[in-house]
């Protein structure tokens, strides 16, 4: 375009060529634009589609209450076995992801220097980088036996020998090869650098007039992190809690090599359940095209309404912690 | 609060060791993490590679050749001269990547494309593109329309011929053959070294002289260019003289020795005139070449590790010794290339409308939303997506590559689109402001002003975008990618696996003390590799763009 219009005509001409090659590339980056809404109707369509078809054959009541899932053998779908799974997965490793995550966030926001916080942040990222299918094969071979070394182990909680109380000791048993521990472990680690850099993230916009106001008043760091700055973020945090959970819910690798195979119903309250072998949804998921399935049939179909379960619980998750960081966000 | 609702009579004292106890918990939970990762690791780093396994002389000898040195050399120049110390390391760290990306080159050239295939589809795409320069350089007076329709003919041409697959439904017979056609079709061919060397040696040449003529002038790129191109084809002569055959010797050149030599030329011979660091580097690979030929020469044993020639070269197997990744080596790299020609210029395209175009009303607002929510999806429901709409919907083959790599563009889509936009966004306005100015339409300064000064941000979240791609399995076992595959894809329609898809097999479904203890840790260190040379890209290229921008 360097060279300058010769002639009236020209200038129209070329007036004529640039109108209209804006409009095609405007036309052109507009559709990549609303390629991502087909994307989000393509989700649903193609996991409706299927999954309205097998809930026509198997009632959608008997699939969420069921508590038997054995669709190749027994033709029965219960998706409860599986929902307990994830659940199983996703509080033992939101135990171990929130408090680290959180304390990460307070220690990166409040406390550590320039220096130290651009060295710890970036090693932090890294385990949200590392795949999961590795997360996955170092849960089974390395975890679990390490977890195990220490195994079965009896914790005398009320020391014996005294008169009023009666003796309580804690037994853990052993490990079974494939069991929801491991898999929460490694799941729990993969989820920190969530928690950690969204919460902090809201620490680091709480304005440093409320912590200087706090310092004027006599409180102390710790007083300062853990009465102003926590509360003041409260609504980041919280966000961040919920996207973390969600990701656990959606994470598929780890848990398919490491939590188990075989689908039995977990009570979430009873401890022992966090040492049995879990199937959550997204490992039955896979267990399904791993196994002989013909497409089309019922167990296939089967795969598409666990798919849209997931997708829907996910995707409310992802709304509220929106909601969540929108509508309670002090603004200051 | 410190100070209850209570009068206060003194000042009292505050204890600090809640404070103290407080500071080192959260300092241990913040290492946890990373440090139970660490370990891990270092527990699957050494299954693979077996350190335990080296003869003590070994490790003396490469301590006496490499690590003494380098800590010596590389202390005294960081010392004197603290640019010249990165600078080094910086070449070291370009050879030993581009090493590994000639590897893959070189898979790509001996086991996917024939030489005779790339050789007339490069001519077929160079020439219409001449084409269409020539046009835009050189006629104002055609018309837009007109233009790019007739740049879209030569291009249709040159590729398929007339009347090419719009005429095949109907049956009409080919009439005019297209250029890679009728080249394919000469009786006559060139040695495959020639057609390899030609097409690299072009591309890299092309590449230096013009980085070369940035640097300098336009005189010295030329010269530059044709010196890189004349070097890849010497180098398939003099290859053979030194153990390597004509065309590894020739991808070797243009991947890995250009880029190098061209780094390590600006670096010592330009202004920035830094040739302390040229001789770092040349420490670190000196000390590693006299390392490897003294402990062959002296008969000390390397560590038996699992990640050898062997591995990286040959197919899956029932024994875990003889099991390889090269297939899934293969596999990851044609996914990656379609993933990135999909995902790149449809999210930078999204990411530009939405800063640049888009109008604020509900539908943007809309999009917006939508984009984040997306990226909040887990991976195993695009693996669906793509089952139910590639493979149910488009009738296409479970399991290929076309379709792994249109789902994984699909994952990764938003979070292209997420970082371009943050690079878009960091452009400074004066800039569109005076482009505007200037009387410049909308797009020119797209073209002209944004995306230039956008592109390494841009390049930046793509590659770290890719590195999640590259990682993912779920999506791969949605589409049925097969676990276990003995040769390399050769087209966009063939069965596909990938790295983490092998290791995955390797890990449930051959599940044995043996695979455990060698082929998968092998494969995790394989894949991690990969991803670090990923992100290391991406960070230097970060790093780089921070300091400029």
């Amino acid at each position: 375009m360097s060279n300058e219009p010769q002639s009236v005509s020209d200038s129209l001409q070329r007036n004529e060529f640039v109108v209209r090659k804006e409009r095609l590339y405007g036309r052109l980056i507009a559709a990549s634009a609303v390629l991502t809404i087909l994307v989000t109707v393509g989700i649903i369509l193609s996991l409706s589609g299927h999954a309205l078809t097998f809930w026509r054959e198997i009632s959608p009541i008997a699939f969420f209450t069921g508590t038997n899932w054995s669709p190749v053998i027994g033709n029965s779908y219960g998706v409860l076995p599986l929902v307990s799974g994830t659940l199983i997965v996703t509080v033992c490793s939101a135990l171990i992801a929130l408090p680290v995550g959180l304390a990460a966030a307070i220690y990166l926001s409040e406390y550590a220097s320039d220096r130290v916080r651009s060295l710890l942040k970036p090693s932090l990222e890294v385990l949200a980088g590392v795949p999961t299918v590795i997360y996955g094969y170092m849960a089974l071979v390395y975890v679990t036996p390490l977890v195990d070394s220490v195994l079965p182990l009896s914790v005398p909680l009320v020391p014996s020998g005294l008169p009023l109380f009666p003796e309580f000791t804690l037994v853990v048993p052993s490990l079974r090869t494939f069991n929801a521990m491991s898999a929460s472990i490694v799941v729990g680690i993969m989820i920190i650098p969530m928690v950690a850099s969204i919460s902090e993230d809201a620490m680091s916009a709480v304005p440093d007039e409320l912590r200087q106001a706090g310092y004027g008043m006599g409180a102390t760091k710790f007083d300062v992190a853990t009465g102003v700055v926590v509360p003041a973020s409260l609504s980041g945090i919280f966000s961040s809690f919920i996207l973390a959970l969600s990701r656990a819910i959606g994470e598929t690798m780890a848990v398919t090599i490491a939590a188990g195979s075989r689908a039995q119903f977990l009570n979430p309250l009873n401890p022992a359940s966090y040492l049995e072998g879990a199937l959550p949804m997204t490992a039955a998921m896979v267990q399904l095209l791993t196994g002989d399935i013909t497409g089309g049939g019922l167990a296939y179909r089967s795969l598409f309404a666990i798919g849209l379960v997931l997708f829907v619980i996910t995707l409310v998750m992802n709304i509220i912690s929106d909601f969540v960081a929108q509508r309670y966000r002090e603004e200051y | 609060m410190a100070t209850g609702s209570s009068q206060i009579e003194d000042f009292g004292q505050v204890s600090r060791t809640v404070g103290t106890i407080f500071r080192y918990l959260i300092l241990a939970a913040t290492l946890f993490g990373i440090v139970v990762l660490a370990a891990l690791l270092v527990y699957v780093a050494n299954d693979a590679l077996q350190p335990a396994t080296a003869d003590p002389g070994w490790y003396l000898t490469f301590f006496l050749t490499l690590v003494a040195p380098t800590a010596l050399v590389g202390w005294a120049v960081h010392r004197r001269e603290p640019a010249a110390f990165t600078f080094g390391s910086f070449l070291v760290g370009l050879l030993v990547v581009s090493l590994m990306f000639s590897g893959g080159v070189g898979l790509l050239v001996v086991d996917v494309v024939p030489p005779l295939v790339g050789f007339s589809f490069a001519i077929a795409i160079a020439v219409p593109t001449a084409i269409s320069v020539f046009l835009t350089r050189y006629s104002h007076r055609i018309g837009f329309t007109s233009r790019l329709s007739a740049t879209a003919f030569v291009f249709y041409l040159s590729l398929f011929g007339l009347p090419g697959p719009i005429g095949s439904p109907i049956g009409v017979p080919q009439v005019v053959p297209s250029l890679a056609r009728a080249i394919q079709s000469i009786p006559v061919i060139p040695v495959d070294w020639m057609m390899v060397g030609t097409v690299l040696g072009g591309i890299g040449g092309a590449v230096v002289g013009s980085y070369v003529a940035g640097v300098r002038d336009a005189r010295t790129g030329l010269v530059a260019g044709g010196l890189a191109f004349a070097a890849t084809l010497v180098s398939a002569v003099v290859g053979p003289f030194v153990g390597l055959n004509p065309v590894p010797s020739t991808v070797l050149t243009a991947v890995t020795v250009l880029p190098t030599a061209t780094y390590a030329w600006r670096g010592a011979f330009t202004e920035e005139r830094r040739p302390a660091g040229l001789g770092f580097a040349a420490v670190v690979v000196g000390g590693a070449l006299v390392g490897a030929a003294a402990t062959s020469t002296l008969g000390f044993a390397g560590p038996q590790s699992w990640v050898d020639w062997q591995f990286l070269t040959s197919a899956h197997s029932g024994s875990a010794e003889n099991a390889g990744l090269y297939p899934a080596i293969g596999g990851s790299i044609l996914l990656m290339a379609t993933v990135a020609a999909l995902s790149f210029p449809i999210g930078v395209g999204a990411a530009v409308y939405l800063e640049e175009y888009a109008p604020d009303n509900r539908l943007t607002r809309f999009v917006d939303v939508n984009i984040s929510n997306l990226a909040g999806v887990p991976s195993v429901v695009y693996g669906l997506l793509g089952l139910g709409v590639f493979v149910t919907y488009l009738g296409q083959a479970a399991g290929t590559v076309i379709v792994g790599g249109a789902t994984l563009a699909l994952l990764i889509l938003p979070i292209v689109i997420i970082s371009s936009r943050e690079a878009i966004r960091s452009v400074p306005s004066n800039m569109r402001q005076a482009s505007y100015g200037m009387g410049a339409t909308r797009w020119q300064t797209v073209k002209n002003v944004i995306l230039p000064e956008a592109f390494p941000g841009i390049l930046t979240g793509t590659i770290l975008a890719l590195g999640r791609a590259i990682g993912e399995t779920a999506p791969l076992i949605m589409i049925a990618a097969p676990n276990v595959v003995f040769s390399l894809p050769t087209a966009l329609e063939s069965k596909v696996s990938a790295m983490p898809l092998q290791v995955y097999a390797w890990s449930s479904l051959f599940a044995s003390e043996d695979f455990y203890t060698k082929a998968v840790p092998a494969g995790v260190v394989v894949l991690l590799a990969v991803l670090l040379a990923m992100n290391s890209i991406a960070i230097v290229l970060r790093n780089r763009f921070e300091r400029t921008g």
